[in-house]
């Protein structure tokens, strides 16, 4: 008894050594950003080459918190990113419900479009749904909503949507029928199945994708640039970290100050809710061929 | 497994089937699809004759898109819009900052989804390509523009042809000159900038390490070295590059660089993995070519010992290459007589001397020999050099001829491809692009 | 004839009625997926097959041209195509067991498991351009770089400084290394959630049969994670044939293209030389090579049972 005992603290010592090992392998190119971070490149690299910090100096930091569009690129990355997350969640989760459980002639077909969509890249996409957008006409508006918030949230939208659907479809498929068969007893219909029962059995599902669609949103630049650039007033965090590469050289210890500012709500948000997160119901279907 | 495999090639045909139908029905069809028609060129029409037939009457708004850097466009909002305003109160510039590594290809968005920018500054290594695309007004259609164009300097003005047109104005110029570590090179045994490439180059030769960094294969890097040992691209109308990027003359510049870098004279940072020149500058190099923003980054130049000075001559010969931006004003404007009027203006010797100020080297004739050009002594050292700097090859296929030439510098220098070999296979290319 | 023409009324019907039941939940999602992104892919296709003047927007059929271009117009695109396969070839393998291991180890603690989730997890949550810059200037030439001073100045392995992202193969190795480390703690993620879906009683019926370590691991283990493993294997495939900002930030394709992917071509093509027909083509042509992928990955696994038809 006594040995297994011992054996045991053995192993997870040894487990414990393997992993942090491995981590500490992992975590050099963070050590390698935020040791640069309190340096003064003067736009080339210091030799020899910092792994470790020399010095704490936030003046790059303050360099860029003091610059007067920080404040405006936070806000509007802050407000993009939510507005986006919430409306897609929204749309996918009623999408991924559609094709899990509700039967309707052509849904394998159909959805084996949305899966196709996910293989096309995405890049040439821009100039057609950039027209879509100007077609939209609105009072007030002469290029429709091109230029506007609501145009850029509405493509981030909708070129997740196919994406999320599978996600959150393979997890309502993994539900089991007895849950909704209930409802039909009392006879209520697909929408109180939905509301009542799926929704909140899906919560982690939901929590979890939303993490995912936060850091995709977060750190979106093509689109954004495309979209919105021409409009100083709806620069994003993205469109201000690439504003401080310039044209003939850059202070690196600036992008690195700005990168490590725009790693922290991330990872804040992960480490609320990683222990949350579930991938369970996602793996259990597999890729249709 | 046969029936999933089945379904997908039902998708992909089915899909082709659709994009055929939308192929075959053509442009009527489907007007989202052609920016042309979602321009709005035919609807817009009434707002074009208000705006360009009675300037003064109505207020208008034309935008310009640039990629100034911080203190550049400080000085371009504080001083010279201001200027602008007072001129044209009726003629509203909204002036968008765009960020310099994807410029580019928001040009090229901007002309799929029609909503280009009225006037932009646009690298002079582009407005070639944009005007073939048919992106950009032909400037040189204005009546005032020949007078005009005798104020520019030949090389900066020569970026803006296409086709026997002009498509934009000079904007700003530079070109590169050599950047000298005078510690350096006194631990070579020259007290002084050497006046030729020759003394120079005698002087690094005993050293073993190199004494010169060249930063990569691009046309950009290796032209001034190429056009200082002797080499030419094309006939003097680009039409041509065999019988001149392979002539005797260019097999020889280029041999000559391949000498320099095996007796470990001249080093391709690329191609060795050597040090960065901004950064060796410091202690290694004794020299190298860079456009004045060097010197623009860096204050304490002089107490280093890093001055500026003309690019050491060759066989009596000195070489440099043009770079810079032009102001061009682009087809679909709806206001093309006000964004013309500004590009004149941005050109004007008042906006220049102020841009100066923040290092943008004028490209008006009568500023070469300023006060303000002359009593500084970096600015004066580029103009000077000037002189002798030449444009790259003005084509539409410009980022192809770019590839062809990195290709070829690379086979020589990495693979130790042959160079006469190199060079004419690379004519034979060229004269592809430039048919 | 009787028996074909009855029933359809009946099905017609019933088909009408599952439209009408799930118009309300995929309505939403399916007017903006057609109009973002259908439309879009269809606009795609049409330009593969044609030449299309960008100012103008004129778009004039040409067939299949295009393909033809991209096919014949030089090792560019083999280049490109071979090292999309060569990412996947590469990377998956170091993911997928690399993910499975840490996945088991961290599964085997009792204490800290959370640290080591998140501490692997960073990566993933990193922007693309951020984690670009720092291998950027890790993998830089001369002594400036981190990884030529730690194995020329500190450890002396080699003589010389290696000019990493400028050499075919070192170019490409940089590439996949940052892969890999970016994308392992995902897999990770997703091996872990399935291994504490793994029954305990499973075990504990091996454990009575006498089975050690390894032969649970084994037998039970690796079995269980099948569909899980295939999940990995089809994203990260897809992701193979998406590496895009890695090769720009990275080594721009050089030298001469050989470090270059299709996605990377397709963007430089279309943005850079107005090609948008033959960057068409090539979007076109990745897809069906992911599309043919997963096909034949799925035969390979044989996950048709797995697979619940709807």
């Amino acid at each position: 008894m006594k040995s297994k005992k011992r054996s045991e603290i053995l192993g997870q010592a040894l487990l414990w050594v393997l992993l942090i090992g491995a981590l500490l392998v992992f975590s050099v190119p963070f050590l390698f950003m935020i040791s640069n971070s309190f340096e003064e490149f003067s736009y080339v690299l210091p030799y020899p080459p910092k792994l470790l910090p020399t010095r704490l100096d936030f003046s790059a930091y303050k360099h860029i918190l003091d610059m007067d569009i920080f404040p405006v690129a936070v806000r509007n990355s802050i407000v993009n990113t939510c507005l986006t997350v919430v409306l897609s969640v929204f749309v996918s989760t009623l999408s991924a419900y559609g094709f899990a459980r509700v039967p309707f002639p052509g849904r394998e077909k159909l959805f084996g479009i949305y899966l196709f969509t996910l293989m096309m890249p995405g890049f040439l996409n821009i100039i057609p749904q950039f027209l879509i957008l100007k077609g939209i006409r609105l009072p007030g508006l002469p290029n429709g909503l091109v230029g506007t918030r609501a145009g850029l949230i509405l493509i981030y939208v909708a070129t997740n949507v196919c994406g999320h659907t599978f996600f959150l479809r393979n997890f309502f498929r993994s539900l089991p029928d007895s849950l909704s068969e209930s409802v039909i007893v009392d006879g209520g219909g697909h929408g109180t199945i939905f509301f009542r029962i799926m929704l909140p059995l899906s919560t982690p599902a939901i929590g979890t994708m939303t993490i995912f669609a936060f850091q995709g949103f977060w750190e979106e630049y093509f689109t954004a640039k495309v979209l919105v650039g021409a409009d100083e007033t709806m620069i994003t965090f993205p469109l201000l970290l690439q504003r401080l590469n310039g044209q003939h050289a850059t202070r690196w210890e600036w992008v690195f100050a700005a990168s490590i500012l725009a790693l922290i709500p991330v990872v804040v948000l992960f480490l609320l809710f990683q222990r949350k997160m579930v991938v369970g119901g996602l793996t259990q279907g597999a890729v249709k061929g | 497994m046969k029936k999933h495999f089945s379904k997908w090639m039902a998708l992909v045909l089915a899909l082709t089937m659709l994009c055929l139908c939308l192929g075959a029905c053509g442009e009527p069809d489907t007007p989202v699809t052609d920016p042309a028609a979602s321009t709005g060129k035919p609807t817009d029409k009434p707002a074009d004759t208000t705006g360009s037939t009675q300037p003064s009457s109505e207020p208008i708004t034309i935008t310009f898109w640039h990629t100034y850097g911080d203190s550049e466009e400080a000085q371009f909002r504080d001083v010279v819009l201001p200027l602008w305003e007072k001129v044209h109160p009726d003629i509203h510039v909204e002036a968008v900052r765009q960020d310099s590594s994807q410029y580019h290809q928001m040009i090229v968005t901007s002309f799929g989804t029609g909503m280009s920018p009225d006037v932009a500054r646009v690298d002079i290594a582009n407005i070639a390509a944009y005007a073939k695309q048919g992106g950009l007004a032909a400037l040189s259609d204005y009546a005032d523009f020949a007078e005009l164009s005798g104020n520019y300097l030949e090389a900066p003005l020569s970026t803006n042809l296409y086709q026997g047109k002009y498509y934009g104005l000079p904007l700003d110029t530079n070109c590169k000159a050599a950047v000298v570590n005078t510690n350096v090179l006194k631990s070579l045994g020259l007290d002084e900038v050497p006046a030729t490439m020759e003394a120079f180059i005698e002087a690094a030769k005993a050293r073993g390490t190199y004494s010169l960094n060249v930063s990569g294969v691009g046309d950009w890097d290796m032209y001034p070295y190429f056009w200082l040992f002797g080499g030419e691209l094309t006939d003097d109308g680009f039409t041509k590059a065999t019988g001149y990027l392979d002539s005797d003359k260019s097999i020889a510049a280029m041999e000559k660089i391949v000498a320099l870098h095996n007796d470990k004279v001249l080093t391709i940072r690329d191609v060795d993995g050597s040090v960065d020149a901004w950064d060796g500058i410091n202690s290694e190099y004794a020299m190298f070519f860079e456009g004045p923003w060097y010197f623009g980054s860096y204050e304490d130049c002089t107490a280093k010992g890093i001055v500026a000075a003309t690019i050491p001559t060759y066989e009596g010969r000195s070489a440099s290459v043009v770079g810079g931006e032009d102001i061009a004003v682009f087809a679909t404007s709806k206001y093309p007589e006000a964004a013309y009027e500004f590009a004149k203006f941005m050109t004007s010797e008042e906006v220049q001397l102020a841009m100066l100020e923040a290092g943008q080297l004028p490209i008006l004739k009568s500023l070469v020999d300023s006060e303000a050009v002359q009593n500084n002594p970096v600015w004066s050292v580029y103009m000077r050099q000037m002189e002798s700097a030449k444009a790259r090859i003005p084509s539409p296929n410009n980022s192809a001829i770019q590839e062809i030439w990195s290709e070829m510098v690379t086979g020589i220098f990495v693979d130790g491809a042959d160079v006469a070999q190199s060079l004419h296979d690379a004519a034979a290319k060229i004269d592809e692009q430039l048919r | 004839m009787v028996t074909s023409v009855r029933p359809t009324p009946v099905r017609l019907k019933k088909g009408l009625r599952g439209w009408l039941t799930a118009l309300p939940f995929i309505l939403p999602g399916l007017v903006l997926v057609t109009a973002f992104v259908l439309y879009p892919l269809l606009f795609t296709v049409r330009i593969a097959l044609s030449d299309y003047q960008i100012v103008l927007g004129k778009i004039t059929f040409l067939g299949l041209d295009n393909f033809r271009k991209v096919l014949s117009g030089g090792s560019r695109f083999w280049y490109a195509y071979r090292n999309n396969f060569l990412y996947a070839l590469v990377t998956v393998p170091f993911i997928l067991l690399g993910g499975m291991l840490f996945a088991y180890l961290i599964n085997g603690l009792k204490k800290g498991q959370s640290i080591f989730r998140v501490g692997f997890y960073l990566p993933v949550i990193t922007s693309w351009v951020i984690v670009s810059l720092v291998f950027q200037y890790m993998f830089n030439n001369s002594n400036r770089g981190l990884i030529n001073y730690i194995l020329v100045d500190v450890l002396h392995i080699l003589d010389d400084y290696v000019p990493w992202l400028l050499r075919e193969w070192s170019g490409n190795a940089a590439i996949w290394l940052m892969g890999i480390w970016k994308n392992l703690g995902w897999a990770m993620l997703i091996y872990l959630a399935a291994l504490q879906g793994i029954p305990k009683d499973r075990y504990e019926a091996a454990e009575l049969d006498g089975a050690g370590l390894w032969a649970k691991f084994w037998h039970i283990t690796i079995p269980s994670l099948r569909p899980t493993t295939f999940y990995v294997m089809v994203n990260m495939i897809i992701g193979s044939f998406n590496v895009f900002i890695q090769v720009m930030m990275l080594t721009g394709g050089n030298p001469n293209g050989k470090t270059s992917t299709l996605q990377y071509l397709l963007y430089d093509k279309a943005f850079n030389q107005f090609q948008f027909g033959e960057a068409s083509a090539i979007g076109m042509i990745s897809a069906v090579t992911i599309v043919v992928l997963t096909v034949v990955l799925n035969r390979v696994f044989r996950l048709d049972n797995v697979d619940q038809e709807g």
